[in-house]
């Protein structure tokens, strides 16, 4: 997969850069897709109650419910109305993006297969939401989506009768069917909103929100564009005229067109084939991963930071196992742990200054240990020929690469996650003097590979969050770098402007910070203001336009200008195989007691077999067997025809009895069709063929 | 030479937290004995001290730990008395790998001043404000 991974990635990369620069890292949109979902589904229910407070439930008066909405309180409704409708959409396109850039980030494999699985279904339940939405309005589209649907769950041969037979003709019309809907529409978005809750249940603080200027920014637009481009419906359903053509939300209903090209059938079998695919994704091929983090109880008190701080909830409290006077100890479950370090970072006995015993913490990863770090430390820093360096770089394996720029020799060290070194090798480095600077260079600031490391990181720098980095070790001497792996200039400007600030510093260190916590920073690189919010603004309208324009178009045509549509359809139960037959008093004797009956009805049936003819020409003709297990149900058929507008001369036929050939019943019809008419033929025992 | 002595008025009743107390006092005491020994090499006291600041990070990080699920109400006082005593030790460390030669007096009396003040004080009050535990 890496083929399409990679260039996906560093299209993500480049883009996501760009937007860092248009709207700060913070407030970068493409690194809270997760979050953003969340708020689109907020806003969703929101207005979707609103919308059913005023909407009727009834099939004949739903759409006159939804106009009044639209047209009487433009200003409320009408606006609830939009933001439902084109917060629907914008998730859609938030998820794809979402799952998209998972995908390229690598984000899947390995102990992250439950979020992918867990979003992919999360998919699923969108698209009942939305599709069972657009049924409600019962309009042109509601019948096209009603039709089609039905028709694409009718090949699943599970329903006793076909669905398809609900929407026959206005008078035939079942509300039930709509009503149906209707519930579908209320628990498929609370089942949603579990799901979504399980999602990230192995997330440590989950994103949920977008940053506060996101979320205003976001609704402004919403109520914006409702009020230049309000949501409308169609024109009312009509199940006796077909319309030549249809708009379709192409976010919902993209694949609708698939069952009339490909066929019902052919389209479950694409979907299930791409669900398949995806939900593979994980696993082909698996992450070759590296070692969990392990707990080493003798250096372990239980005092719960790296539970605290471990982003992947891969660490649990748990009562002491090892006899000793504690109460708690970590427990790491390594089907969670994604080996990022972040929880070595935290703990308290991680600390290099240790020496009268092995250094071995509470807490860390068995393919790189604190005492190696410790080890690597000292080695770079007893420098080569030229001296120690000037500057010591932890480098993420997820960040843009850290080399030496002239006037500034770099030494680097490897590491999980900037996360994973412990405040205390900060100040071991700085104040012994081991290097002019420390520089934990990572990965990119709007979001970090490993969720939290860039902000734990930050924290424990400033000293807001524990193990703070001691007062006394001087700021400007620690660096933070954040650039993703196309940020390579971002870097390398950082790099430049912390040596020429490292240079100009009292080479006598002073003993004490300056009073300031925040480590010393290159200077945001941002665009102009004038320009961001012109930018913003064209990204605004850029997405508002593309959810506008395919909400509702392009329209997809349903019939020839000049054609009308014969549906021919029924549903009746063919004559018994064996006539019921009296039972002798021996044979009732030989039954068990609770089985005995004075007569035998065997209950299978025969099939039914049609014909139809159109102007003397065949069409239709097939034989459709009882419904049931038994085969005791009835034969039921729904088939449509395109025909030419005008005079036409029907026959249809039929039999079910045992006989082979003929046929128990036959009817002729003239009508008169107008181009869009539906006529349906219909089928009762008792009234023989009927052409309405 | 000074040393500090465990003293039934220094539990606490959180057994996690007394336990490390004597855990604690075992290490103190073994670098109060090497500062002590004039004769003893300088560079193992630096050591021992290092130990005594990483077991001191993490029994107080418990500490912090306990006092916050139960909702300590002195909590942040102290949490800030915790991040003092623990540049103090930064302090001492860094003079007696400074200092080089042997190790005075000064840095046991420091020392020992010290923890009899940390378990005096801070320890007592969250003793009474958390009975029983
Ligand atoms: C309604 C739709 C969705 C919502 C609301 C949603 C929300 C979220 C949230 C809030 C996070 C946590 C972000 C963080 O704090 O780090 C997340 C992570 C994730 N989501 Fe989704 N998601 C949705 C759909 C999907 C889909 C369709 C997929 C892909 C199949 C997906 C795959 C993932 C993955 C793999 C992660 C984990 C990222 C990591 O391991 O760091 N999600 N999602
Ligand atoms: S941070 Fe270290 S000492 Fe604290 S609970 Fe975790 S492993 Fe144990
Ligand atoms: S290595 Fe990372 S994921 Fe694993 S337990 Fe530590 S913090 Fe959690």
């Amino acid at each position: 997969m890496n083929w399409l991974k990679r260039p996906l990635r560093a299209i993500f990369d480049r883009v996501e850069s760009m937007l860092d620069a248009v709207f700060g890292a913070q407030h970068n949109p493409l690194a809270q897709l997760g979050a953003l979902g969340w708020y689109l589904f907020w806003l969703i229910t929101a207005s979707g109650i609103y919308l059913f407070v005023f909407f009727d439930t009834g099939v004949t008066q739903a759409y006159e419910s939804i106009e009044s909405i639209s047209r009487d309180q433009w200003w409320a409704g009408g606006i609830m109305r939009s933001i439902h409708r084109y917060a629907s959409d914008a998730l859609v396109l938030v998820a794809f993006v979402h799952l998209l850039r998972e995908f390229a980030l690598d984000r899947m494999r390995g102990v992250r297969w439950f979020a992918w699985i867990t979003g992919l279904l999360l998919v699923g339940f969108i698209y009942v939401c939305g599709i069972t939405g657009y049924w409600m309005v019962w309009d042109q589209l509601a019948q096209y989506v009603a039709l089609t649907t039905s028709r694409w769950l009718d090949v699943i041969p599970i329903f006793a009768e076909p669905i398809s037979r609900n929407f026959l003709s206005n008078t035939e019309l079942s509300g039930r069917f709509f009503t149906l809907m209707v519930y579908i529409h209320i628990a498929a978005p609370l089942l949603m909103l579990l799901f979504m809750w399980v999602h990230i249940q192995r997330y440590n603080h989950a994103r949920v929100n977008p940053t506060r200027p996101l979320m205003i920014a976001t609704t402004v637009a919403f109520v914006a564009l409702s009020l230049l481009m309000p949501a409308l419906s169609q024109a009312p359903a009509n199940l006796d005229q077909l319309a030549a053509s249809v708009g379709l939300d192409w976010f919902y209903i993209p694949l609708y067109p698939l069952v009339d090209t490909l066929g019902g059938v052919t389209l479950w079998g694409l979907v299930i084939g791409i669900f398949v695919v995806f939900a593979a994704l994980p696993w082909v091929p698996p992450l070759r991963r590296a070692q969990p983090a392990v707990v080493h109880l003798d250096n372990c008190n239980g005092c719960a930071r790296c539970f605290a701080d471990c982003p992947f909830s891969a660490i649990t409290m748990q009562p002491r196992s090892d006899g000793s006077g504690f109460t708690e100890e970590a427990v790491v479950d390594p089907d969670l742990c994604v080996s990022c370090g972040i929880c070595v970072g935290a703990c308290p006995t991680a600390t290099p200054f240790r020496r009268a015993t092995a250094l071995v913490p509470g807490i860390e990863l068995p393919e790189s240990s604190i005492a190696d770090l410790r080890e690597r430390v000292e080695k770079l820093c007893a420098g080569g020929p030229g001296g120690p360096p000037r500057i010591l770089a932890f480098r993420c394996a997820h960040g843009a690469a850290v080399e030496s720029v002239p006037g500034a020799d770099v030494a680097v060290i490897d590491v999980p996650c900037t996360g994973m070194v412990p405040p205390s090798f900060l100040d071991l480095i700085v104040t012994r003097r081991m290097a002019a600077g420390v520089l934990l260079a990572g990965c990119r600031e709007s979001e970090c590979h490993q969720r939290l490391g860039v902000r734990w990181t930050e924290a424990r720098v400033a000293a807001e969050r524990d193990p703070y980095l001691r007062d006394r070790v001087p700021r400007d001497r620690v660096a933070v770098s954040w650039a993703s792996p196309a940020q390579k200039s971002v870097r390398a400007r950082a790099i430049r402007n912390f040596a020429t600030a490292l240079a100009g510093l009292d080479p006598a260190l002073p003993r004490s910070a300056t009073g300031s916590h925040a480590p010393w920073r290159d200077a945001a690189r941002r665009l102009a203001r004038p320009l961001r919010w012109a930018i913003q603004l064209l990204v605004a309208v850029g997405i508002g336009t593309l959810i506008v324009r395919y909400s509702d178009s392009p329209a997809i045509t349903l019939r020839g200008a000049d054609e009308a549509i014969v549906t021919l359809s029924f549903s009746h139960a063919g004559r018994l195989k064996e006539e019921c037959r009296k039972l002798t008093p021996e044979e009732i004797a030989r039954l068990e007691p609770n089985m005995r009956r004075p007569r035998d009805c065997p209950r299978a049936r025969w099939p039914v077999y049609v014909e139809l003819e159109l102007n003397g020409k065949l069409v239709y003709r097939g034989e459709h067997l009882p419904a049931g297990i038994w085969d005791d149900g009835p034969s039921s058929l729904f088939e449509r025809f395109a025909v030419p507008a005008g005079a036409q001369h029907l026959t249809a036929r039929l039999r079910d009895s045992e006989r082979d050939s003929g046929f128990d019943f036959s009817n002729t019809a003239t009508v008169e069709l107008v181009p869009g008419q539906s006529l349906v033929v219909g089928f009762r025992a008792s009234d023989g063929f009927s052409f309405r | 030479m000074a040393s500090v002595e465990w003293r039934p008025e220094f539990a606490t009743g959180i057994a996690d937290v007394d336990h490390e107390h004597r855990e604690l006092i075992g290490w103190i005491n073994q670098t109060l004995a090497a500062a002590g020994d004039t004769a003893g090499d300088p560079g193992k006291v630096g050591d021992l001290l290092g130990e005594v600041f990483a077991r001191i990070s993490a029994h107080f990080a418990l500490e912090e730990h306990i006092m916050s699920a139960r909702r300590y109400d002195q909590f942040a006082e102290h949490k800030r008395d915790h991040e003092h005593l623990l540049d103090d030790i930064r302090d001492i460390m860094d003079d007696v790998e400074a200092a080089g030669g042997p190790v005075e007096e000064r840095f046991s009396a420091r020392l020992s001043e010290w923890f009899g003040a940390q378990f005096r004080t801070h320890d007592a009050r969250f003793h009474q404000r958390m009975p029983g535990a």
